[in-house]
């Protein structure tokens, strides 16, 4: 991949070459009337419905809330499945003790929980972060774990060898070299949250870009229903841009990373 | 070069075993090492090598017997492996300083870092990441994070059993200049006779636990192989260490 035509303007514009091709082919359609507007709104149609809800602010206001949503969901699922990875990881006894409990639980599908959630805790704001909590927690807690526990002995020993105590062990081999696993579960984890709030925030919220769909389909606006789909698109691609960088900051000496 | 002299420390084993339960790994061995000698030890694989030089850098006890060396008290040992063991996220000047320990850092630090880099023919080099460097290159840095704690005792486990060819030759090279700069006495396992003759000034052979050939070389350094007194020492390690086993030996 990398030795191949890589470089010049040509190659790079190539990956976008499909995609803009069929968004020409959708406006195309529309204007020619072979979709009908209530089945596939031109592109045309969704750009005015952005300009429209970028107007009165509410286009905004929903992205904020959902993307806040998303973030609280991450950091406290994600904050207790480090920790426990961690815990897990370097303790023999922890991992005794946790481990298969949670290994159980994680075979439970969270999104089966969602009647339950409704029933504890209504339809309010801590239904929605309890189950974006709870969907981030296992890929991060996993992947976390497994870091840990394939450090290379070695490479412990040769640090214990040189009389680093525990919290500088911990710090300058153990997190290092659990760092791209980590990320490994980072990168799932988010995908699992944007899945988790569109599906909580259509079936149960009153703010928010899914809910701002489903108000939409109550009226047949499909402008507004498709672009709130593209949101999501761009902000799933936008995570996981920033997760590549952070990478590409982080994991700057291994190789595979280097040069993504 | 920049580093200066250290100076080495003396090793002495009296009667030492070593049993893992009731493996008996070695039994009965008598050494006494002066300072800044350098020692090779060979042996077939299993016979024993590593666990020896474990024990005269104190990362194992000796079951019975008495073992005095200077240096682990000073903790002025150190060992190098055949893996270089690097912290692939640390960049060489970093991986360095592992060797100078906690809380070490600060000018005088960072000064014997690149004193012991250049001593390494490292200079230069300091910001790049291990996964940049060849194999002999991070074998050199492993070396310098050995020696930047200016240790008396170097322990070397097959240092480089893992290098080709070429690249062992030059590391023979810089590993005696090293040796010869800085004075610490040196303990070399290889499984290379060659090797062994070039570099020590002793051969060792371990067989079955036991030291069974302990061997002066005295020949003017930097040593020509192929000249028939290396070749004769050579020759007197292979007989002991196969017998007359003719195949053996033409194997090796
Ligand atoms: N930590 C240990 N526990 C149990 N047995 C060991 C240990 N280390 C080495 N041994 C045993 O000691 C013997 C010699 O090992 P070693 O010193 O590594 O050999 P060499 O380096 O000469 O190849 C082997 O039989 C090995 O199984
Ligand atoms: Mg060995």
């Amino acid at each position: 991949m990398a030795a191949t035509a890589s470089e010049g303007p040509f190659s790079r514009a190539l990956p976008w070459l499909v995609p803009l091709a069929l968004v020409i082919l959708w406006q195309v359609s529309s204007s020619l009337g072979w979709l009908p507007p209530n089945i596939l709104p031109a592109p045309t149609a969704v750009l005015e419905a952005a300009w429209t809800k970028l107007q009165d602010g509410s286009l905004i206001d929903n992205l904020g809330v959902s993307f806040a949503r998303a973030m609280s969901g991450l950091i406290i699922g994600g904050a207790i499945g480090f920790s426990l990875g961690l815990l897990n990881g370097l303790s023999k006894t922890g991992e005794m003790l946790l481990d298969p409990t949670l290994q159980m639980i994680r075979n439970i599908p969270h999104l089966a929980l969602i009647p339950l959630v409704i029933i504890w805790f209504g339809i309010g704001e801590s239904a929605r972060l309890f189950l974006v909590a709870l969907g981030v927690f296992f890929p991060i807690y996993l992947n976390t774990l497994h870091g840990v526990r394939n450090v290379d002995p070695q490479l412990i020993e040769m640090g214990r060898i040189y009389g680093m105590n525990n919290r500088t062990l911990f710090l300058k081999v153990i997190l290092p070299g659990a760092l791209p696993s980590i990320f490994v579960g980072l990168r799932f984890a988010l995908g699992v949250m944007w899945l988790t709030l569109i599906v909580a925030e259509t079936i149960a919220a009153n703010s928010g870009i899914g809910h701002m769909a489903m108000a939409a389909r109550e009226f047949m606006q499909t402008d507004i229903v498709v672009l709130s789909i593209v949101i999501y698109a761009i902000l799933g691609k936008l995570a996981d841009s920033a997760t590549r960088a952070l990478e590409r900051k982080f994991l700057a000496w291994n190789p595979a990373y280097a040069k993504v | 070069m920049s580093s200066q002299p250290t100076g080495g420390s003396r090793v002495s084993l009296k009667d030492v075993k070593k049993a893992f339960g009731n493996n008996v790994v070695l039994q009965g061995i008598d050494l006494e090492i002066p300072a800044g000698q350098f020692v090779s030890i060979v042996g077939k694989s299993g016979c024993g090598k590593s666990t020896l030089l474990r024990l005269m850098i104190g990362l194992d006890s000796v079951t019975s017997g008495v073992l005095d060396a200077p240096a682990l008290k000073a903790q002025a040992a150190r060992i190098v492996f055949q893996e270089p063991r690097l912290l692939p996220w640390a960049s060489v000047k970093d991986n360095v300083a592992v060797g100078l320990g906690e809380g070490q850092s600060g000018q005088a630090a960072d000064k014997q870092a690149a004193d012991i880099l250049e001593e390494v023919g490292l200079k230069g080099r300091e910001g790049l990441w291990p996964s940049q460097l060849s194999g002999g290159m991070r074998q050199r840095v492993a070396l310098a994070r050995a020696l930047v704690s200016q240790p008396t005792l170097l322990a070397l486990d097959e240092p480089l059993g893992a290098l080709d060819a070429l690249t062992r030759i030059d590391m023979q090279a810089l590993l005696e200049g090293v040796w010869q700069d800085l004075g610490f006495t040196a303990l070399m396992v290889t499984h290379d006779v060659g090797e062994a003759v070039a570099l020590g000034d002793r051969v060792i052979l371990i067989d079955h636990g036991h030291v069974v050939l302990d061997l002066a070389v005295d020949l003017p350094r930097p040593r020509k192989r192929g000249t028939p007194e290396f070749a004769a020492l050579e020759g007197q390690i292979l007989d002991k260490l196969f017998g007359d086993d003719p195949r053996a030996r033409e194997a090796h």
